[in-house]
């Protein structure tokens, strides 16, 4: 398709569909273990941890990923992709949702390389077969709304706002909640993605990866939940 | 890039607080101290050989702990099939630092099939204190690390927990040219550190990584299934690194529950990845 035909509105809102099939739809991240445990079991508790998730967890891992990874490429700066993609890898301390995120990265990459093909991404998705690279979807989002010519902050927080509202889905489904309260979250979550991707502009790569331990110690545990509906 | 980053540039400028350079050497069987230099408020005692070949030495901070604008700086060398162990006299003291935070910088190069067990002792961060700490550690084919690490709240006036201002603590490993492992810890009291997902309910933390070609999935899920008996208290996680290596991380109410699962670790990994037997510090 004749990339002057889209409309990068469009295009977000297809990368940001629950829908979109990057594999979101199998991981908790650590949550499903505090739902088996009980400290997540209502809206309101859900609420509390997602907001912690975004400011804790997203603000330092993904979210800032995204956001260095599009300054980067607006920089003209791609080689600075692989060392982004190598601490987001390394510094996943727990190896179901390290695995799980790479797999996410993958398929997405490929995907999107479908999709809205650009040197950058072909690049990117050639690294990963040199395994030059291990895949992260955050990169991805990045590659893709960069080409689609959105501004920095809609990308991050479009980026945010997906691995959000994902996550609502599989709380409905996990806790379980009803449909209309997953809906509400994510509509009251809106100033906490704000806050998030304002906070973003001031960090830099030196806060790469300040993750919270509270969440790793959750997902290393995840990993030895006898019944599970999720695969991280 | 900076690896280090630039908010602690403005130390380059200084000379260090303490200044320790350390490189060991295999002779025969045996390792040897092949040379030691030390400046300023670091200082090591003689070697100790708590096993026959390979020495143990301790590391002992001359002052009585670390203060305002401090800035340590370490580098250990440990040649190619050289073994030792590496711990502290005692705890690690940071008081409050009103200007600039202190900083540690630790440089580790494992030439091939050697060993470093680095063992210090808990830090203790105290009111209004902020503490940096930067380790690389590179690491050539077929050596082993094992490191500790213990995090705990320093005593106050008012007696609650998490009077410290802030300890950031960045470990990269490089096997070859490749990273493997990148822990940061950044840890804020005044921004909410006892919440889900942050610290809990508990006060401490400890972390126990082990590098070890053998230390694979199989490895670490038996370390699991022994440790255990060993948990008094507190929370466990334990996961596979990337490539290869095994990490403990756990949270709990006092120093003594994470030091006797670090233990447990320790040993359990000496004895089925080394073959070596127990190695207890005289202290």
């Amino acid at each position: 398709m004749d990339i002057h035909m889209i409309n990068p509105i469009y295009s977000l809102l297809q990368l940001c569909d629950s829908n979109f099939p990057s594999g979101a739809f199998s991981h908790s991240f650590g949550i499903e273990t505090y739902i088996q445990e009980g400290a997540i079991h209502d809206k309101t508790s859900f609420q509390h941890a997602l907001v912690l998730y975004i400011r804790k967890q997203l603000v330092f891992s993904d979210g800032l990923a995204c956001a260095l990874s599009y300054e980067a490429i607006d920089n003209g700066e791609n080689g600075s992709l692989v060392e982004i993609d190598h601490l987001l890898y390394c510094s996943s301390l727990a190896q179901e949702t390290r695995v799980g995120t790479r797999r996410m990265g993958e398929r997405m990459a490929k995907l999107c390389l479908e999709l809205y093909p650009s040197s950058i991404l072909g690049d990117y998705v050639k690294w990963m077969k040199e395994k030059k690279v291990y895949g992260h979807p955050a990169i991805v989002f990045a590659i893709v709304a960069y080409g689609l010519s959105v501004g920095k902050k809609t990308a991050v927080g479009s980026y945010l706002f997906s691995t959000v509202s994902s996550l609502v889905q599989n709380g409905v489904r996990g806790i379980p909640l009803g449909q209309t309260d997953g809906q509400k979250m994510v509509l009251e979550i809106q100033p906490v993605i704000e806050e998030a991707v304002n906070r973003m502009a001031h960090l830099s790569i030196d806060d790469l990866g300040a993750v919270s331990p509270g969440l790793e110690i959750a997902q290393m545990r995840h990993e030895r939940l006898h019944v599970r509906l999720f695969m991280s | 890039m900076d690896p280090k980053g630039s908010s602690i540039d403005w130390i380059r400028i200084m000379s260090p607080t303490g200044l320790l350079n350390l490189t060991v050497r295999r002779k025969g069987n045996k390792t040897i101290i092949a040379n030691c230099y030390y400046e300023g408020a670091l200082k090591v005692t003689r070697p100790v050989y708590l096993e026959e070949e390979s020495p143990t030495i301790y590391l002992i901070h001359v002052g009585g702990g670390y203060v305002d604008g401090d800035h340590y700086s370490t580098h250990f060398l440990v040649e190619e099939g050289a073994e030792i162990s590496v711990t502290t006299q005692s705890y690690t003291k940071v008081y409050k630092t009103p200007n600039h935070p202190v900083v540690q910088e630790t440089s580790i190069t494992l030439k091939a099939d050697s060993l470093l067990e680095y063992m210090p002792d808990p830090l203790i961060a105290y009111e209004g204190a902020r503490f940096v700490q930067h380790t690389e550690v590179h690491m050539e084919d077929g050596a082993c690390f094992f490191y500790s690490d213990i995090t705990t709240p320093g005593w106050s006036e008012g007696g609650a927990p998490f009077q410290y201002t802030s300890v950031r603590s960045k470990l990269k490993v490089y096997v070859g040219e490749s990273l493997i492992l990148f822990d940061h810890l950044f840890l804020e009291p005044k921004s909410g550190i006892s919440g889900l997902m942050q610290m809990e309910q508990y006060t401490h933390m400890g972390t126990f990584i082990i590098i070890h070609k053998q230390a694979d999935k199989n490895f670490g899920d038996r370390l699991y299934d022994h440790i255990q008996d060993h948990v008094d208290g507190g929370r466990i996680g334990i996961s596979t690194l990337p490539v290869y290596g095994v990490i403990i991380r756990m949270f709990a109410t006092d120093t003594r529950q994470l030091e006797k699962v670090i233990a447990f670790a320790h040993q359990y990994a000496r004895k089925n990845l080394l073959r070596k037997s127990d190695l207890i510090f005289r202290k």
